[in-house]
């Protein structure tokens, strides 16, 4: 009776985890149910990516900066592209867009289709911009500094300003506004269209070379499927040779580096330390050489400028004059990035950087330079502790801060501190996580913090903003984390100068550039370190013929970020070819 | 036995309510403010992320006073509610959770179940070979003492890494999508194996130890004895032993329960499963006040009901606390 009893009682247990077994999997398997995919995918007709996506795929909103992977770029396109390499607007959804007066004429280009098979028109380009005005837009700044209304006739859409129009931020808004459609969008909410998910997957209704697929929410992978009759095939001859485009959500760069060199994913856009090593065979680069890969950004030094030392230019310039940069470069990142110019313009931008200017102002690695330095400005050590100290006879020990995990970074502040040892300045390398970190770095609480937030795009201004805006409010929450003001309103003023330049005026433009870089290399309100890159290793198993320096046509964004399809990212796509 | 509930609920209810509210707390009282973080990872253009920040704030209540956002939380917490998620800014954490919790209970529920089983069935029996206990019991000691994060690792390292043999992360392939069909059932259970695994030897080492001690001691009880010098058959002293040995391990398995949670909380991050463990990694890297509560509240919900479930089972098992009740009765 007893073991009859205990029998059953085990057999209920088994049957227990079997039904648990069972409903998980149930549950875990309704949510992609729907698509008409095989049920695996053939590896041969599918391109797999990562390197993008670290949370969940939950932002299907093009207009919300932190889409998931591809929103824009292969289901959303936009009414230029920007290349980086070749600093030239690529006319995409637009075949033309001039300056009329103050106003922006864009021409449409003829024939584009909705996956839905409606056509694109003007209406739909006005409604997108016209979002920009509701409240928690990540696009209201144009509505606010000129630009006063949108209008359409036939397949032109202008754009009238008030004002001298922000050139610059104009041409930015070209290649990174998505097109969305109005025949759906018009039914959203505003909090839907500004910081809603529109997560409703029948409605991805884009322009793009894919549609939507599967995937959503915790699943791994998005998937999308080509689309049989992309516009640009006809107009342009472009044609993407993947039938299937996924994305794996990344848990942990090591997890990612085992599936790349297992030959699961095709393209990384990780960083992966030590990949240096891994170069060669099917692992190819942009680079055959260091640095590897493209630049993206640049890693700065950001000061606290409102406390001292660090208020004190010349203390910031043997700040500077103290780390060894090569060191970093070498020893950290095993040359997989570059030492960056010390105006800190990214190399695409060599054009507008003044060259004598920086080999004449720019800070170079000095220790010796670096003490007399200190010296000359009242910086002793007075008590031989092997460190000068503030001029009112304090120690100095200043707090430099990475987010913790960031474990390039967090290498980079002990060379960092290491290296200004030998000027006798103290650093003490500290990593908060990235929220306290924010906190220290927005309320002006920090010392010294790296930070890398703005990216490679059309124009320094970017970078200029970046290290002058003004004015300086309580929270600096996106640009002049040092609170820099020193220099008064000179540089600020320039930046806005910069701004209404067009780019075409490339002579009006290269002085004002001259001017603010002179304000850089002097009062060095942040300390360009060098330049992150544009992570990308391709696994050539499957796929070859991604972007290098040197194939035919090849030189191309290869990274799946955001903004970076819409960059050259899509043609980087197109160009693969099937590795037989 | 009503008495015996209620007295049980009220108890139960009451902890609810104190681990609910520090549940509320905790988050608030780290460092950071979530809005700054979120808007940082947007990476709107300049002007508009001033704007966004009030907006945000706004938005989650967060600009409310202390007292009110705590209201506020019992509010939504009784109307099924547990608010937007900072980190995924658009999503409600319960969808976030229900999204998460299948893939957590397929490694849980089998793990732990089975791990009892299991090292009980296997602990009984060292017990009473001394090959068996030679054997069994220096591995089942290496097994519970190692951190769960530990023996991932290794397994992972061994298994996925060098032998190639399960696949490193995730829970199923790139190739295929959650569906119903056998191509995402056999993806689905070679990536399960390894994260339940490492959740299944390290308990079971634990039970298998607790249940040979137990087995001896009751062996060398005087009931066991008495029975033996009756003649009664050893099969029969056994069970008897086995039955009496059982009830600490119940007691034993509702304490456990919130260690084998944790445990799985960070296998998951291991194995990159895509979890509530991995959730709530993401939501404290991005003090999502919202998800944290809500995932904090999943799990103090589980472990109470599993103790109150255990608590019930005692009831039927251990005749001595049906005695008690009807006692009191």
């Amino acid at each position: 009776m007893a073991t009859r009893r205990k029998r059953r009682a085990v057999g209920a247990v088994a049957l227990v985890v079997a039904l648990t077994t069972v409903a998980s999997l149930l549950a875990v398997g309704g949510a992609g149910a729907g698509s008409q995919s095989p049920f695996a995918l053939p590896r041969a007709e599918t391109l797999y990516v990562s390197g993008k996506q670290w949370g969940p795929y939950t932002n299907f909103n093009p207009l919300r900066p932190d889409y998931n992977t591809g929103t824009v770029g292969l289901v959303y396109e936009t009414l230029f592209r920007y290349d980086p390499l070749k600093d030239k607007f690529i006319p995409w959804l637009a075949t033309d867009g001039k300056w009329v007066g103050k106003t922006f004429k864009v021409t449409l280009r003829k024939g584009v289709a909705w996956n839905d098979g409606k056509p694109l028109t003007a209406a739909d380009v006005k409604f997108t911009f016209q979002t920009g005005k509701l409240a928690g837009s990540q696009y209201s700044t144009m509505w606010k500094t000129g630009l006063s209304s949108v209008t359409t006739k036939g397949n032109v859409v202008s754009f009238n300003f008030s004002g001298t129009p922000n050139y610059q931020e104009w041409d930015f808004n070209l290649y990174s506004i998505p097109i969305v459609p109005r025949h759906i969008w018009s039914q959203y909410s505003a909090t839907e269209i500004t910081t809603g998910n529109t997560d409703d997957t029948s409605k991805q209704v884009g322009t793009g070379p894919f549609t939507y697929a599967a995937g959503a929410g915790g699943s791994q992978t998005l998937q999308y499927n080509r689309r049989s009759n992309w516009w640009a095939t006809k107009a342009l001859g472009e044609r993407m040779p993947m039938k299937y485009f996924v994305d794996i959500h990344n848990t942990s760069n090591v997890a990612s580096l085992q599936n790349f060199l297992q030959s699961k994913i095709d393209l990384s856009n990780n960083f992966f330390p030590g990949i240096d090593k891994q170069i060669g065979g099917k692992i190819v680069t942009y680079y055959k050489k260091a640095p590897y890969m493209l630049a993206a950004n640049t890693a700065w030094l950001v000061p606290n400028t409102t406390k001292a030392p660090l208020s004190d230019r010349a203390f910031r310039r043997a700040l500077a004059m103290s780390i060894n940069i090569d060191r970093i470069v070498t020893a950290d990142y095993g040359n997989i990035v570059s030492k960056a110019n010390p105006t800190g313009l990214l190399p695409t931008w060599s054009k507008w950087i003044d060259k004598p200017q920086a080999a004449k102002l720019g800070f170079k690695y000095n220790v010796a330079g670096a003490k007399a330095l200190l010296a000359a400005n009242g910086y002793k050590d007075s008590d031989n502790d092997g460190y000068v100290e503030n001029k009112n006879g304090s120690d100095i020990n200043l707090r430099i801060i990475v987010p913790n995990g960031w474990s390039d970074w967090m290498t980079a502040i002990q060379i960092i501190a290491d290296s200004t040892k030998a000027a006798g300045i103290k650093l003490t390398p500290a990593y908060p996580d990235f929220n306290g970190l924010v906190d220290e770095r927005n309320s002006g609480k920090f010392d010294l913090v790296i930070n890398n937030e703005k990216q490679i795009g059309n124009t320094p201004y970017t970078y200029y903003d970046y290290l002058f805006h003004l004015p300086i409010a309580d929270s600096q929450t996106f640009a002049n984390f040092s609170r820099f003001t020193q220099a008064g309103a000179a540089p600020w003023a320039l930046t806005l100068k910069v701004n209404k330049l067009k780019s075409s005026n490339v002579v009006a433009a290269k002085k004002v550039h001259s001017q603010i870089q002179k304000y850089i290399l002097e009062y060095l309100p942040a300390i360009p370190l060098w330049y992150n890159g544009m992570w990308a290793q391709y696994n050539t198993s499957v796929w070859t013929n991604f972007p290098t320096a040197t194939g035919k046509g090849l030189q191309n964004t290869p990274s799946t970020w955001n903004g970076y399809l819409n960059m050259t990212g899509v043609d980087a796509l197109a160009n693969l070819k099937r590795n037989n | 036995m009503t008495r015996y509930l209620a007295r049980k609920i009220t108890i139960y209810l009451l902890t609810f309510y104190v681990a609910v509210t520090i549940d509320w707390a905790i988050p608030r009282l780290m460092p950071g403010d979530p809005v700054d973080g979120l808007i940082a990872r947007l990476h709107a253009d300049s002007t508009a992320s001033q704007e966004l920040h009030g907006f945000f704030t706004e938005s989650f209540e967060l600009d409310q006073p202390l007292w009110k956002q705590y209201l506020n939380f019992w509010w939504g917490l009784l109307h099924g509610d547990l608010g937007p998620s900072i980190a995924y800014v658009g999503s409600s954490v319960s969808e976030l959770i229900w999204a998460a919790l299948p893939y957590t209970l397929a490694l849980l529920i089998p793990a732990i179940v089975l791990s009892y089983l299991a090292g009980n069935r296997v602990g009984a029996m060292a017990a009473r070979r001394k090959v068996l206990d030679n054997t069994v019991l220096p591995v089942a000691y290496v097994l519970t003492a190692t951190p769960y994060v530990f023996l991932a690792l290794l397994l992972a390292y061994f298994v996925a890494f060098q032998w190639e043999l399960l696949p490193v992360s995730g829970a199923y392939d790139f190739s295929v999508q959650p569906a119903w069909n056998a191509e995402f059932a056999r993806s689905f259970l070679s990536h399960w194996i390894l994260p339940f695994l490492s959740l299944f030897l390290v308990s079971f080492g634990g039970w298998a130890i607790g249940m040979r001690n137990l087995i001896i001691y009751e062996l060398e009880a005087d009931y066991a004895n008495y029975l033996q010098a009756l003649g009664a058959p050893n099969r029969l002293v056994r069970k008897y032993a086995y039955s009496n040995a059982v009830l600490p391990q119940m007691t034993g398995l509702a304490l456990a329960l919130g260690v084998i949670v944790g445990g799985a909380l960070v296998t998951e991050i291991v194995y990159g499963y895509p979890g509530v463990g991995s959730l709530l990694l993401t939501a404290i890297q991005n003090r999502d006040y919202f998800l944290l509560q809500g995932i904090f509240l999943f799990i103090i919900i589980g472990v109470l009901v599993a103790n109150f479930v255990v608590d019930l089972l005692y009831v039927v098992v251990d005749p001595r606390t049906r005695t008690g009740l009807q006692g009191q009765q």
